[in-house]
């Protein structure tokens, strides 16, 4: 019986049907800067300038089939893991400057439901609920069958 | 039935009346509606109904306009799918239904302030042109600016349902004029029914954008234009925060005027 962080839980899903079929061109990225990892980017790097910026754990891509051309297209990206990442006093100063400096238009989270994942949204929240400009914020938690459990406003 | 789906939802009641009790039924109250000029294939879409709902409804009006015929139901195209439950609005939708909240206030305290209401008095007088300076500042220039000069121009202004609320402001638009020359010549029954007809209106006003055009309207904004309006309106509240804060400080010594003399009324 595994009594210990249901985010580290060993799960195996080999035995699952495929869900849909595989692309039959080649999907396209939709990324459209690099870095994008939250201690490499600058917060006021031209690509997040009065953006719709979204910050996601950084299993979400791994786990949303269609992450490209849902979740990411049109928007500036930063990745982070609220439970492994040191340094994370970092980031809240980055989210502020994005949305301080940067001006961004939008924030959107991602994060997985796994409950250290929670850690970037309060982080954000937190952030943002600091910053003396204010701007939406959307959240989304995803599982780890690649379904979209909850999306909401903040 | 392709030519009664674009055509507005008030000629179709007044050609088939039977079709205005089934729209009640599903909560679309477009019979009592001040303007009726929304066509009934947006008046489908922007309630939101589920597939099945939908289907069920839009049979029981073929079947009204043609009782003699089968008629092949169309399916109304919607641009987003049809989302079930409790409304969550996005941070600008929000800002606007608290602006109502506020304006509700007002619009329940009217009935009280009608009562005894002699203009002759000063102090009437006085209390009548508050609540017509509340009215022409906060809920127009203030919000209802916000939804015309920003929110409405989101979208194609020639939609039936965006051009049935901008008549609705413009109705009530008229009946602050009439209060206002009712004030003139001192005519407490003619300030009586505008101020009453405005309460009525703007009721069903709040009522039709709360629970049918903002949630469409988020249904249809994409992420970017939710953040272009929610920078708008903090530039429109930064532009009114006075005027907001001091309306807001005009209700609540009205809501303290009124409910003492409902005590007093009731010792």
């Amino acid at each position: 019986m595994f009594n210990g962080c249901p985010g580290s839980k060993t799960a195996d899903y080999r035995t699952k049907e495929p869900q849909g079929d595989a692309p039959a061109t080649k999907a396209a990225s939709q990324l459209r800067q690099w870095p994008i990892q939250l201690h490499l980017v600058s917060p006021v790097a031209p690509y997040y300038e009065g953006a719709d910026v979204l910050l996601t754990a950084d299993c979400v891509a791994y786990a949303l089939g269609n992450f490209h051309a849902d979740c990411l297209k049109g928007k500036s990206l930063a990745i982070a893991c609220p439970k492994l990442d040191s340094g994370q006093e970092v980031y809240y100063k980055k989210i502020r400057s994005w949305i301080e400096d940067a001006k961004i238009n939008t924030l959107t989270i991602m994060i997985m439901q796994v409950p250290c994942c929670s850690g970037l949204l309060r982080l954000a929240e937190k952030a943002a609920g600091d910053a003396d400009r204010k701007i939406p914020i959307k959240y989304s938690v995803v599982d780890v069958h690649g379904e979209i459990l909850k999306e909401e406003w903040l | 039935m392709e030519h009664y789906l674009n055509k507005g939802i008030k000629d179709i009641i007044l050609e088939f009346p039977e079709t205005g009790s089934i729209l009640n039924e599903y909560n679309i109250s477009c019979v009592s509606c001040n303007v009726g000029t929304c066509l009934l294939k947006d008046v489908v879409e922007v309630h939101n109904l589920p597939f099945e709902e939908e289907q069920a409804l839009m049979l029981r009006i073929a079947k009204v306009i043609y009782p003699d015929r089968q008629v092949k139901v169309p399916r109304v195209e919607r641009k987003v799918p049809a989302v079930a439950g409790e409304i969550k609005y996005s941070p600008p939708m929000r800002s606007l239904v608290d602006e109502h909240s506020v304006i509700k206030r007002v619009l329940a305290l009217i009935p009280g302030i009608l009562e005894d209401l002699n203009v002759s008095r000063e102090d009437d007088k006085k209390l009548v042109l508050d609540v017509i300076d509340f009215i022409r500042t906060y809920a127009d220039r203030y919000h209802h600016a916000k939804e015309e000069d920003i929110l409405f121009k989101a979208f194609d202004e020639d939609l039936e349902i965006v051009k049935s609320m901008h008549e609705e402001h413009r109705i009530g638009r008229g009946h602050v004029q009439a209060v206002l020359a009712a004030l003139e010549t001192g005519d407490n029954r003619s300030i009586r029914k505008h101020l009453t007809a405005y309460r009525q209106l703007l009721t069903g006003h709040i009522k039709k954008e709360d629970e049918i055009l903002y949630p469409w309207m988020d249904r249809n904004l994409s992420l970017s234009q939710v953040g272009e309006l929610f920078a708008r309106f903090a530039e429109t509240d930064k532009k009114f925060s006075d005027t907001a804060s001091r309306q807001k400080e005009f209700i609540r010594s009205l809501e303290e005027k009124f409910a003492c003399e409902e005590v007093t009324a009731n010792v």
